[in-house]
């Protein structure tokens, strides 16, 4: 008896001898109940099922639409319900388990090749792809037991079998889905002792960086590239271990959202190439931003490093942009180094800027602005000025008694007392409901990329039509050109046109007005005519406002909400002109002896016909307002240090106006957002879109006559349309290799 | 010993009593000298230090030495690489020999270890704030107004 309890007690120490030598004879596994699943499953006692709710993955949340299409699975036991169709990998995703993956994205077709995600079914006989199986009813789905682990470590050893060992010199180091997983996943050895094979570097063009070799062949770019940006540029060679990413000939990625695979690449094989040995990811500091270069306003995080911006990479938000960006967006930010102006300037008698003090510069440019007539005062604001520097320019030329402050982009006479009017009504978002498009002398292309791309996800969605008015250009998807001019405008409006039928048989169309058509001089007949085409296809519904203006510019939105509403020809009769980053504007008919004050962050076109300099801070400097076409507010936050002497453009208007006398009433950004609240209380809610309220019936008649002229291109270099992006050498490359000519 | 007693003589009547007393007092008073008696000069490097050996009559392992070209500051980092492998019984071969093996294209000049000299003598890196090249903070590149239209 004592014996026997004297070999129960050694039990432990007998067990432990055993598995030591089996690790010694089968030596991959770091654990050793992982050899023998079934064993290690039947000895485990029976798992009790846990109850406790746990959080989904990423705080996602789901709908069911109706509750008799749910279904109820069971992850390790515990129980989800969840919509019918969702996959398995879903399922795990709600119930707060997180499964490795590599090929599967939410946001692109599922391709199911990486068999990273394997989880265990019950009743299944191997290991499933999470991803690829839809989840059933009942399904009892088994995420942690030794099957799974061993199924994941075994796809992990492949994975790594070919992967070149040069984590230490790879940009996606610290951010490399591969490298947290083989961490997380992966067995601690590899057998693997023959030769890894190599691939060849494909080009793809002045922004992204290929090393092959580094390739998973997970076909994420792939798929982005076919789907969601619309090119056939990238596809998969070859079988087996011959098996390769690349372009099928010598060709570069002519996309405007390419840098987006450098995001969804989950290991080094993609890198940003101006980003190359520049900085480890740990370095950096994010800061969560906002763009500026175009009207969309996508959602930015600047990593700054220091003074100096590193990268920009997108932020996700459904509303706006997803969690893509273009590629302007992402890879302008070395023209923020390039070409600043930093020190207060005064042009000399022998036509040279001189740097001078703050003090000095505004005492001079207050003496000349006493000495114009107050209606020859103009102040012109540019693309990229926030809210807080439009309604201080607007004050202060008020104050001096001129009423003619515009902003550029924005026409002669804009409408801005009806926000629908100069607003995409249905919002971002909202595009995917709609049926049809009717895009009127915009290319979405390149004036807004993101808006682009949520057209063309609707169109791959629902099978909507589109059709185009205005000069040829390219589509990256099926559309219909149906005219260049205002003539098809004006057939669709009395009827007579085939597309009548077409919009009055859709259920949500959608009319997109490009903001370049705010040039011409007819502007307010063609809106008219659209007026009518959206009475006569009942485009605007209770339920449905379809008649969208995309905006040009990050600062157009702000501009016409503050009232900022002069047109460009009061700029003929102008002595004094305050430019406050306005670069293109046409200053052609400016009299010679006009004075001109330029106040702005890059040496662009502006300065040349300036006599002051007043430098300013870049939106990546300062905290500002900006509102984008869709009417929703949104702020910028400083990421690095101002540059030299530079300040913030509100605070430089409100020393101006001290030294002139006309002292504004608002010394901190608190204030000055208090003002813009009495203004356009919407700009204060941020990050929230502000629908237009009145309806179009208030709209006043024009009587004007439509010219015939064609509609032109608004954006004629889709990388280079504002001060920052013309600084960049990026942006320079990318427009003299990428763009079609 | 002839010699030396020769050589001792012929620096008073070169340098004078008092000078010769100082060098004898830099230089250890002879300590070296004495050691070296009996030992063959291997090789001088281009910074003098002398390099000599001596088989017979010394303890295995001991039986290379360097005397260094200077008396009053010397450390070990003054031997120059090609003579290091020789003087610690890595190498046979000496280092005017192994000097050949020195890389043309990237091989820089040895220099000694500076520490505790002061600052302007050591090695910072290119990021550095102490690095001579690194004064200018700036991160951005200032627009100069060259062109004048106006």
């Amino acid at each position: 008896m004592g014996f026997l309890r004297a070999l129960h007690r050694a039990r432990p120490l007998i067990r432990s001898n055993l598995s030591t030598s089996r690790v010694a004879c089968r030596w991959i596994s770091s654990t050793p109940d992982r050899h023998n699943p079934e064993a290690a499953a039947a000895a485990a006692p029976a798992p009790t099922p846990e109850v406790r709710p746990r959080t989904p993955v990423g705080g996602a949340r789901i709908e069911c639409p109706n509750p008799e299409d749910a279904i109820e699975v069971f992850v390790d036991g515990y129980p989800v319900k969840i919509p019918k169709g969702m996959t398995v990998l879903q399922a795990c995703e709600v119930a707060g388990v997180d499964i490795p993956r590599f090929c599967y994205h939410s946001r692109l077709s599922i391709a199911g090749n990486c068999r990273m995600c394997l989880v265990e079914v019950e009743k299944s006989p191997k290991p499933v792809a999470s991803c690829a199986m839809p989840a059933l009813p009942g399904m009892k789905i088994k995420t942690n037991t030794p099957v799974a682990k061993k199924a994941r470590e075994g796809v992990m050893e492949f994975l790594l079998m070919n992967h070149p060992l040069d984590c230490p010199i790879c940009d996606q180091g610290g951010e490399c889905d591969l490298q947290d997983q083989s961490m997380a996943f992966g067995s601690d050895r590899g057998r693997f002792t023959e030769m890894k094979r190599s691939v060849v570097d494909k080009n793809l063009g002045p922004l992204v960086k290929t090393v092959m070799t580094r390739c998973i062949q997970c076909t994420r770019c792939v798929r982005f590239a076919s789907e969601v940006a619309g090119v056939q540029d990238l596809g998969m060679l070859g079988r087996g271990s011959g098996e390769e990413i690349g372009t099928y000939v010598e060709k570069l990625m002519t996309s405007e959202l390419s840098g987006n695979v450098i995001d969804i690449c989950p290991v080094g094989a993609l890198t940003s190439k101006p980003f190359a040995f520049k900085a480890r990811n740990w370095e950096l500091k994010g800061t969560e931003s906002i763009d500026v270069t175009d009207a969309v306003g996508s959602n930015i995080r600047i990593d700054s490093r220091g003074p100096e911006v590193m990268r920009i990479l997108p932020r996700l938000n459904e509303e706006i942009n997803e969690e893509w960006i273009s590629d302007k967006t992402r890879f302008f930010y070395d023209g923020l180094k390039r070409q600043r102006l930093n020190d207060p300037m005064i042009r000399d008698h022998d036509g040279r800027f001189k740097p001078v003090t703050w003090r000095d510069a505004l005492a001079i440019v207050a003496e000349v602005a006493h000495q114009v007539k107050p209606d020859e005062i103009v102040g012109i604001a540019g693309q990229l000025s926030d809210a807080e520097s439009m309604i201080a320019l607007k004050d202060f030329l008020n104050r001096m008694g001129s009423n003619n402050v515009l902003c550029e982009g924005n026409g002669s006479s804009p409408q801005a007392d009806l926000r629908f009017s100069f607003l995409l009504n249905s919002n971002i978002a909202g595009l995917e409901n709609a049926d049809l498009f009717l895009i009127v002398g915009s290319q979405p292309r390149v004036e807004a990329p993101m808006v682009n791309a949520r057209i063309r996800k609707t169109v791959r969605a629902t099978q909507a039509k589109v059709a185009y008015i205005g000069p040829p250009t390219d589509f990256n998807y099926d559309h219909e050109h149906i005219g260049t001019g205002p003539k098809t405008l004006l057939d669709i409006a009395e009827g007579r046109h085939p597309f009548c039928s077409l919009i009055l048989s859709a259920k949500n169309p959608a009319i997109i007005v490009g903001a370049g058509l705010f040039e011409r001089k007819d502007k307010d007949a063609i809106a008219a005519a659209i007026e009518t085409i959206v009475k006569f296809g009942r485009v605007n519904r209770p339920d449905w406002n379809g008649l969208n203006v995309l905006l040009l510019n990050a600062a157009q939105a702000a501009a016409l909400d503050l009232g900022l509403v002069s047109g460009p020809e009061c700029i003929r009769s102008a002595k004094f002109v305050y430019l406050m980053g306005a670069d293109d504007v046409n200053l052609d008919d400016l009299p010679k002896d006009a004075f001109v004050l330029y106040q702005g962050h890059h040496g662009d076109k502006g300065v040349y016909r300036a006599n002051v300099i007043f430098p300013s801070a870049a939106f990546s400097e300062k905290e500002g307002t900006y509102e984008n076409t869709e009417g929703c507010a949104q702020w910028t936050v400083p990421a690095v240090p101002t540059v030299g002497e530079s300040r913030d453009d509100w605070k430089i208007i409100r020393a101006l106006s001290e030294v002139a006398g006309v002292r504004l009433p608002y010394d901190s950004l608190k204030a000055v957002r208090a003002r813009i609240g009495t203004v356009a209380p919407n700009l204060l809610n941020v990050e929230e879109r502000e629908a237009p309220t009145i309806s179009g019936e208030l709209k006043p008649e024009f009587q004007q006559n439509l010219s015939m002229a064609p509609f032109g291109v608004a954006v004629d270099n889709f990388y280079m349309t504002d001060s920052i992006t013309r600084a960049s050498k990026i942006m320079s490359q990318c427009s003299s290799q990428l763009s079609k000519k | 010993m002839a010699s030396v007693v020769r050589g001792v003589l012929k620096a008073i009547k070169e340098k004078g009593i008092v000078n010769f007393a100082k060098d004898l007092k830099e230089e250890g008073y002879l300590q070296t000298k004495i050691h070296n008696i009996g030992a063959t000069l291997i090789g001088v490097d281009k910074f003098g230090n002398k390099y000599y050996q001596r088989l017979d009559d010394t303890q295995y392992g001991r039986h290379r030495w360097v005397e260094y070209a200077q008396k009053s500051r010397y450390n070990a980092s003054q031997v120059p690489p090609e003579w290091h492998g020789w003087l610690h019984f890595i190498t046979d071969h000496t280092g005017d020999e192994l000097l050949m093996l020195k890389p043309k294209r990237y091989g820089v000049e040895h220099k000694e270890n500076f520490s505790g000299e002061g600052d302007e003598y050591i090695y910072h890196s290119k990021g550095h704030a102490l690095n001579p090249g690194q004064r200018d903070w700036t991160r951005y590149q200032p627009w100069l107004s060259t062109k004048t239209s106006s």
